[in-house]
């Protein structure tokens, strides 16, 4: 069996470039996934779609998904239960407060529609946030949220249609490489012959780097997240807090997701949980939302965070292996990317350079000149 | 309490009870004290514990808290397993339709 | 701050209060947790006798067991904590949910006995989601522990032993049985339950289901079906039932939660009730400190629950204490082989031997007495045609009468010589399955088991034969009271040649949509639907429709899912991925974690 582009793992960025693929009149490509569709990050992720970052690029790789997530349902075909809820970006040290001021100045620049609040106007606005020890806020009513597994299985549905195969339950466990080209992949259902193959394997990226001998400089995290039992729609947007270290946002069908990042973690692949996340989760959103205290707790699970050096994505070419393609490294936040990142590798597959997004910036060339940390993340 | 299994042929007679009083839907009734809310609702005739989110009326299921059939609001809380949940003397319980509130 | 305890044992029931016995029988304190009001799992609402042998409680009633046992571990020093959940077992930390006091406590155990026993099956049909469907566990709760019942007029689905026992329990409460139905052709319990129930007039209709419920607001009926060899309906057979309750006895599930969140190997394994831990002949699991017993290891009677409890007890204690403790160990494993040599242990053999616990079959008695003693004379009668592990017929007379054969999976056979028609056996048979008869000149003498409010001597009576039909008129002829085993016998006078017939009386005077997913009201249809969709996966179905993602966390709805996707896909359940079975097992407050936080004791 043949195919042009087999895609290694079946997340949300896989099945975005899958879709743009097609979109752009190749359908001779495969996806293949280890277990099923969405099971890995995407799959686990709190889903949230956020534009207000601390490095142009990454802003304006944000807005250009928005464009596509705003039309999802008419292009793609999946309700994905979109909602533009906003991102509202708790600060509660005075050193992130000065740099939020610094980040709207930027985003602002880009087009982006952000407004700074003070506590008092936070509290008048959303009187069920205790607001003490907040320095203050920025609030972007574009930003929103969706549900990742819909988005993944809209991306797999529409690519299917257009002649792309999906191998679920599917390992790919070789990949063959000859005078530095890859010529195919070995996989539990046999050897696959392709011209390219492209990396989005998220947390097992490393891996499927090793198969073909590049070292790829990212990691694996756990974060953990959970869920709580459903409460009546009135909380549209995410909240955030990076010197919080917390995110909550309501799903539309009620129920609230929260997690927190863990400087402790160590790398590797964990999907187990722990009760110190709980206990440790509950002291902080009882205090800053009250309302939580009658709330539930329904189901804790975990996922991993694959992340690169500066916290950025790694997108585009191999500098060692011509027809070896990354979309790795998302440091938590691949979905809110995946629909710019999917037409940008697929652009470049099929054009050979991107046309919509500027994405040279996040090859692994970058590590060699230095790392300039993105900061907004949990 | 209509619904009482006062005598039986291996348990024996019901033995005499402190009763109390709750109130449902603005209704006051009474139950046992070793009552749960559901135990007391069924001795009380009443079946329909809630609606779901589409109108279908609930009542419970397992009466062991593993299902969530039983929802109630109690004192203003929502989620509360009927079933499970001892009833109290002046409880205010009412009819969970389709998600709770919040309370803040 | 983390408490620590040697031992942790969850759930109070058979399994769990044996296991909790035996560790505290070797001096290692033991923690008990259970979600219960009260201990004793199923126990407290169980109403009847037990079968078995004398040593393991056999004629003595489940809810006089459970108090039993819960007061020899207190009197052994174990501790109990009740309304208390296990909401998971984390990589750092066990927690325990006090419902009570709305908190958490954090404990860490050097051994754990798991014994969470099993929760209902569900199934759909429509209208199931109206009040007035409950599950036969729950109907038993409510009538036997909080003497309530929901509903006068009862349909019960399925002629397994605990649709067979709720239904004569419930007409010990005082309601109706209309009808059980049973979709295979025949009865999956006891016969002797079945026989208590059909004596009574209660009809079993093999080859039947459930298609529908009747009703708005709440159950007004029921509409029955014929089914087909592969149990579907067959259309034109239907038959509605004026029914105000439904009563759903459609068998059990493992309650593996913990045990999975505990790191334990699970497998799908349907003779054992489908998704188990692994474990070997002492009950551990493949996780080195986690044991476990009861129905969560297998779906069977209590009295197998009790003597894995012990197993896995003593070898927890000889574990934390360095003593040796095979020889307990060994007699217990020779009791289970003895409990699981007839033919109803036939699935739970043929499941244990998957994963190489194997137990050997056969070596009782099989052929039924054919003598049936010297006419006139006053003696019994032994109705058990099938090789139950039970003896207290033959242990309990005092003459010496009555042999099972040796092994207790034999048939009773009676030495008629010795017989002197006491009664005594009648009182203790736990399948209230041996009858009294005399042949006298003018009439004859049946004298029957009996557990309802008592006639009056010398009340004429409707008499009633095996399947409850009417046969004739008689007469109270002698009651004989027990007031501690509640199991009385009363005397009937019956015509002539009726005395092979009667085994019963009656007195004068007595006589929409399809919802898998409770939680989220996912229909069978949706699931179907996303099937063909190609969502074939249970993890992507739960993604796609939410499908156990709801507060009951897949309890009710994640088998049914399987076996859809399964009947859709052609796919074994054995081969398709379970999904995860992630923590709280029960839905816990903010509120109680921040008190988790403020004092240490439990």
């Amino acid at each position: 069996m043949k195919y042009k582009v087999c895609i290694i793992g079946g997340g949300i960025i896989g099945t975005a470039i899958a879709y743009f693929l097609g979109k752009l009149g190749e359908n001779s490509v495969a996806i293949f996934e280890k277990r099923y569709l969405s099971s890995g990050a995407t799959g686990r992720c709190g889903g949230g779609i956020r534009q207000q970052w601390s490095t142009k690029s990454n802003v304006r790789l944000a807005m250009r998904s928005v464009e596509f997530f705003k039309k999802f349902k008419e292009e793609v075909g999946m309700d994905i239960e979109y909602r533009q809820g906003g991102y509202l970006l708790l600060s509660y040290s005075e050193e992130e407060a000065r740099q939020f001021e610094k980040n709207v100045e930027m985003q602002r620049e880009e087009g982006l529609d952000v407004e700074i609040l003070s506590p008092r106007m936070v509290s008048k606005r959303y009187p069920y946030i205790n607001t003490d020890g907040l320095i203050l806020a920025t609030f972007c009513p574009t930003d929103g949220h969706a549900n990742p597994h819909k988005a993944t299985f809209g991306y797999a549905n529409a690519a299917k249609k257009m002649g792309i195969d999906i191998y679920t339950h599917t390992e790919v466990n070789g990949i063959e490489v000859k005078n530095g080209k890859i010529c195919g992949i070995h996989t539990s259902k046999g050897y696959f012959e392709c011209d390219i193959v492209v990396n989005a394997a998220g947390a097992w990226s490393k891996e499927v780097g090793m198969m073909a001998g590049v070292q790829l400089p990212t990691e694996s995290y756990r974060h953990q997240i959970f869920v709580t039992e459903p409460l009546e729609y009135f909380f549209p947007f995410m909240a955030i807090s990076f010197s919080g270290n917390f995110y909550m946002r309501q799903a539309l069908h009620g129920q609230f997701i929260m997690g927190q990042g863990d400087k402790d973690e160590k790398p590797g692949i964990n999907e187990n949980v722990t009760f110190r996340f709980e206990k440790e989760m509950a002291r902080k959103m009882t205090k800053i939302f009250p309302f939580l205290e009658n709330v539930r707790i329904l189901r804790h699970w975990s996922g991993e965070y694959n992340m690169s050096p500066d916290a950025q994505p790694i997108l585009g070419k191999s500098d060692k292996i011509d027809n070896f393609y990354y979309a790795i490294g998302f440091s938590g936040h691949g979905f809110m990317l995946a629909p710019a990142v999917g037409e940008a590798i697929a652009e470049l597959i099929v054009f050979g350079k991107t046309i919509h997004s500027d994405i040279s910036y996040l090859n692994t060339e970058r590590f060699k000149k230095g790392i300039v940390q993105e900061k907004n993340v949990v | 309490m209509s619904r009482r299994v006062v005598a039986h042929p291996i348990l024996g007679d019901l033995i005499e009870e402190e009763v109390i009083e709750f109130e449902f839907e603005g209704l006051k009734l009474k139950a046992l004290k070793s009552d749960t809310i559901a135990s007391a609702l069924i001795s009380n005739g009443i079946d329909i514990f809630g609606f779901s989110e589409s109108g279908k009326p609930k009542g419970f299921f397992c009466a062991i808290g593993k299902c969530s059939s039983c929802l109630v609001v109690v004192d203003g809380v929502p989620n509360v397993r009927a079933c499970i949940t001892p009833v109290r003397d002046g409880m205010r319980v009412e009819r969970q339709k389709g998600k709770g509130k919040p309370v803040w | 701050m983390v408490k620590k305890v040697q031992a942790l044992v969850i759930g109070a029931g058979p399994a769990g209060l044996c296991g909790s016995i035996a560790i505290a029988e070797n001096g290692v304190e033991v923690l008990v947790v259970d979600e219960g009001l009260v201990p004793g799992g199923q126990l407290p609402k169980q109403t009847h006798k037990f079968f078995g042998h004398e040593g393991f409680f056999a004629s003595v009633r489940g809810f006089e067991i459970g108090e039993k046992l819960y007061n020899d571990a207190v009197n052994l020093g174990v501790k109990f904590l009740m309304k208390t959940t296990v909401s998971g077992i984390y990589e750092d930390v066990i927690v325990l949910y006090d419902r009570e006091n709305e908190r958490i406590y954090e404990i860490n155990a050097d051994y754990v006995l798991i014994a969470t026993g099993a929760s209902e099956r569900f199934i759909s049909f429509k209208k199931n989601y109206l009040p007035g469907v409950y599950g036969a566990g729950a109907v038993q709760t409510l009538m036997n522990q909080y003497r309530v019942l929901p509903g006068n007029d009862f349909l019960i689905v399925g002629a397994g032993n605990i649709g067979l026992i709720v239904a004569y329990q419930l007409l010990q409460a005082g309601a109706n049985v209309k009808a059980i139905v049973e979709a295979s052709n025949k009865v999956g319990g006891y016969l002797v339950h079945a026989n208590k129930v059909k004596r009574m007039g209660v009809p079993i209709l093999l080859r039947h289901t459930i298609v529908e419920a009747i009703g708005e607001e709440r159950v007004r009926g029921a509409v029955i079906s014929e089914v087909d060899d592969s149990f579907n309906p067959i259309k034109g057979t239907e038959k509605e039932l004026a029914v105000d309750t439904i009563c759903l006895a459609v068998g059990l599930q493992p309650s593996i939660e913990l045990a999975a969140q505990a790191g334990a190997e699970i497998k799908y394994i349907p003779e054992l009730g489908g998704y188990v831990p692994i474990r070997d002949e002492n009950m551990k699991t493949t996780v080195d400190n986690v044991y476990i017993a009861g129905d969560l290891a297998s779906i069977e009677e209590a009295s197998t629950a009790m003597i894995e409890g012990y197993i896995a007890g003593y070898n927890i204690a000889q574990k934390i204490t360095g003593l040796d403790l095979s020889e307990n160990i060994s007699k217990m494993k020779k009791e289970l082989e003895e409990f699981r040599r007839g033919p109803f242990s036939g699935k739970v053999r043929k499941g244990l031997k998957k994963f190489g616990v194997e137990f050997p079959e056969g070596g009782f008695r099989t052929e039924p007495q054919k003598d049936e003693g010297p006419a006139g004379k006053l003696r019994v009668k032994i109705e058990c045609p099938q090789n139950i592990p039970c003896n207290p017929c033959e242990t309990s007379c005092p003459t010496g009468a009555i042999d099972v054969g040796g092994n207790i999976n034999g048939l009773p056979y009676v030495d008629y010589d010795k017989c002197i028609g006491c009664g005594v056996c009648v009182m203790k048979c736990p399948g209230l399955a041996i009858f009294l008869v005399q042949e006298l000149s003018d009439y004859s003498i049946v004298g029957i088991p009996y557990e309802f409010e008592l006639p009056e001597k010398g009340e004429k009576v409707l008499l009633l034969d095996r399947n409850g039909e009417i046969v004739g008129e008689g007469e109270i002829e002698k009651i004989v009271r027990n007031s501690k085993g509640k199991t009385h016998i009363v005397y009937l006078k019956v015509p002539k040649g009726l005395e092979d017939n009667v085994r019963h009386f009656v007195r004068h005077e007595e006589k929409e949509e399809e919802i898998v997913c409770r939680c989220e009201e996912i229909t069978r249809s949706e699931i179907e639907k996303a099937i063909e969709e190609g969502y074939t996966d249970f993890e992507e179905l739960r993604r796609y429709l939410r499908i156990s993602m709801g507060p009951c966390g897949g309890r009710v709805c994640r088998l049914q899912t399987l076996s859809i996707i399964s009947l859709k896909t052609g796919i074994p359940i054995s081969e398709l991925e379970s999904g995860r079975f992630r923590p709280p097992s029960i839905p816990i407050p903010f509120k109680a974690i921040l008190k988790g936080d403020e004092k240490d004791e439990i």
